[in-house]
């Protein structure tokens, strides 16, 4: 188990740069589309694009990790439940770490975006289980059902390219529009609530069901 | 020690790749397994290994299952080959990173040994799988198998694409890791010439089935290749065990398996001549296509 936490942990590590990576590119270009700068206001929605590039690289992590790392540590000797563990493990490390960071930003650079930020942390961690799980789910149809998960992927990348040209092209720092757009996440309804649990439980159970059976390739 | 299988059976679809393989692995032996393309090998060594599940029977290292063991598991290398083409995910990945990891799962990981085999084949571990050619790509299974540690090591195909000066290269790098270590290895490969001085005991699967399982030096000691005319041969080999009947004009040609205490009725007028592992191994796995 100690082998397989340190090859999850530094995987998370390096997933983290990634993330770290995606969302300064997002940051950047929100920047082209702002009239004015307020630095503090910049600074406390930094966090939500941080989220947005941890959701992005989480689905498309996932997925890859599935096709390759899985099979590739079942290649090298690790049990099919140690992999599932550490799967886990790095999915919670790298949700922790990035709402982490969005909390200290947050803490940071005090203001009421920031206040609210603060306050959507539970909406947030929702959002990247959920995120998590359905990254998951698809990497686990790419697995068995190839091109099912490339179409899957497709409309990921589809949805990410919309949301850079969203940054690029309404990113005015207009603290009253802001605070309201941020303001949603402040709500956490109960069936996001419920869809945690569910996606969670139906992501474990379908990868257990394909990864008991799976057969090693690389 | 010794990895044990028992009645192991794997269906595609319902279409039996393995039939009712039972099989006895010791420890400290050099095992090469042997077998036409689709007998079944690299099937067997993902079962032996774990890597894909059986459709019935058991695998057992000393006495314990080897599925979802990861103690097991940590004893056994199955030097996977692999398949860097565009499409797979791996051929994305560097060399170095691949050897990392396994210097991470593999307890006995022998760094010192993966920096003299990096040098020795003249490898740029930085680069990606999918710039490798099939001979770099074999060099770095040999690598991982050797360097692994771990007492049962299987190679599947270690010498597909590689030059007759790496193959030899391999061979006297199998046969120091295993005098030094005392480790099983088990190699499946094609050039069966090549190899046959080095394995100890050798497995023939065909289609699905274990056919051998012995002594290689008892094996090719106990065919011999009985040629001369058609009714002298067959007249020299009644009751014996012949395969592979090549005839030409008058002449005939067979090889005969003998058991103990028989032999060739040599007063008849017939040449018999010893064979090679490789003419023994096409005498039992190739008749169908020579009749």
């Amino acid at each position: 188990m100690k082998r397989n936490l340190k090859f999850w942990t530094r995987y998370t590590w390096e997933s983290s740069g990634v993330v770290l990576v995606t969302a300064a590119v997002l940051a950047v270009i929100s920047l082209f589309g702002a009239e004015g700068l307020d630095f503090a206001v910049f600074a406390a929605i930094v966090p939500y694009y941080l989220c947005i590039a941890a959701v992005f690289i989480m689905m498309m992590l996932n997925s890859g990790s599935q096709t390759l790392y899985v099979p590739l540590l079942l290649s090298m000797g690790e049990t099919r439940r140690n992999v599932l563990l550490g799967f886990h493990y790095y999915r919670v490390l790298i949700i922790a770490v990035t709402a982490a960071l969005c909390a200290l930003i947050w803490l940071l650079a005090p203001g009421e975006v920031s206040a609210i930020g603060l306050r959507s942390i539970p909406t947030i961690l929702c959002v990247l289980l959920i995120a998590s799980a359905l990254g998951s789910i698809m990497g686990t149809v790419l697995v068995r059902w190839k091109w099912a998960g490339m179409v899957l992927i497709i409309l990921l990348c589809g949805v990410a390219g919309g949301t850079v040209g969203f940054a690029g092209a309404t990113g005015g720092f207009d603290a009253a529009q802001i605070i309201k757009i941020v303001s949603y996440l402040e709500m956490l309804p109960w069936w996001l609530m419920a869809a945690v649990p569910a996606s969670l439980a139906l992501d474990a159970g379908f990868q257990w069901l394909i990864l008991r059976r799976q057969e090693v390739k690389l | 020690m010794s990895l044990h299988c028992e009645n192991i059976v794997k269906a595609y679809g319902g279409k039996e790749v393995l039939q009712d393989v039972t099989l006895d692995l010791q420890p400290g032996k050099i095992y090469g397994l042997i077998g036409r393309n689709g007998a079944g090998k690299t099937t067997l060594l993902s079962i032996l290994s774990a890597q894909n599940p059986a459709t019935r029977g058991t695998v057992t290292l000393d006495g314990e299952p080897v599925w979802e063991n990861r103690k097991s598991l940590a004893k056994i290398c199955f030097s996977r080959e692999l398949n860097a083409n565009g499409e797979s995910g791996i051929a994305a990945m560097k060399a170095k990173e691949y050897l990392r990891i396994a210097s991470t799962y593999y307890e006995d990981w022998n760094k010192a040994l993966e920096e003299r085999l990096v040098k020795l084949f003249d490898l740029n571990v930085k680069k990606r799988f999918g710039k490798m050619n099939k001979g770099m790509l074999s060099m770095i299974t040999i690598i991982v198998a050797l360097c692994s540690g771990a007492p049962y090591t299987f190679l599947d195909e270690p010498v597909a694409g590689l030059d007759v000066v790496a193959r030899e290269q391999f061979y006297k790098l199998l046969l120091e890791e295993y005098s030094n270590s005392g480790r099983t290895f088990v190699v499946s490969t094609h050039i069966i010439e090549e190899a046959a001085d080095v394995l100890e005991e050798v497995i023939i699967l065909h289609e699905g089935k274990v056919l051998i399982e012995t002594d290689t030096q008892a094996f090719v000691d106990s065919a011999v290749h009985v040629s001369g005319k058609i009714e002298e041969v067959d007249a020299a080999t009644t009751g014996l065990e012949v395969h592979h009947p090549e005839t030409v004009g008058r002449s005939k040609g067979v090889t005969v398996f003998l058991k103990p205490g028989q032999k060739v009725d040599e007063s008849r007028d017939v040449s018999v001549q010893p064979v090679s592992l490789q003419r023994a191994f096409v005498a039992l796995c190739g008749e169908e296509e020579t009749k």
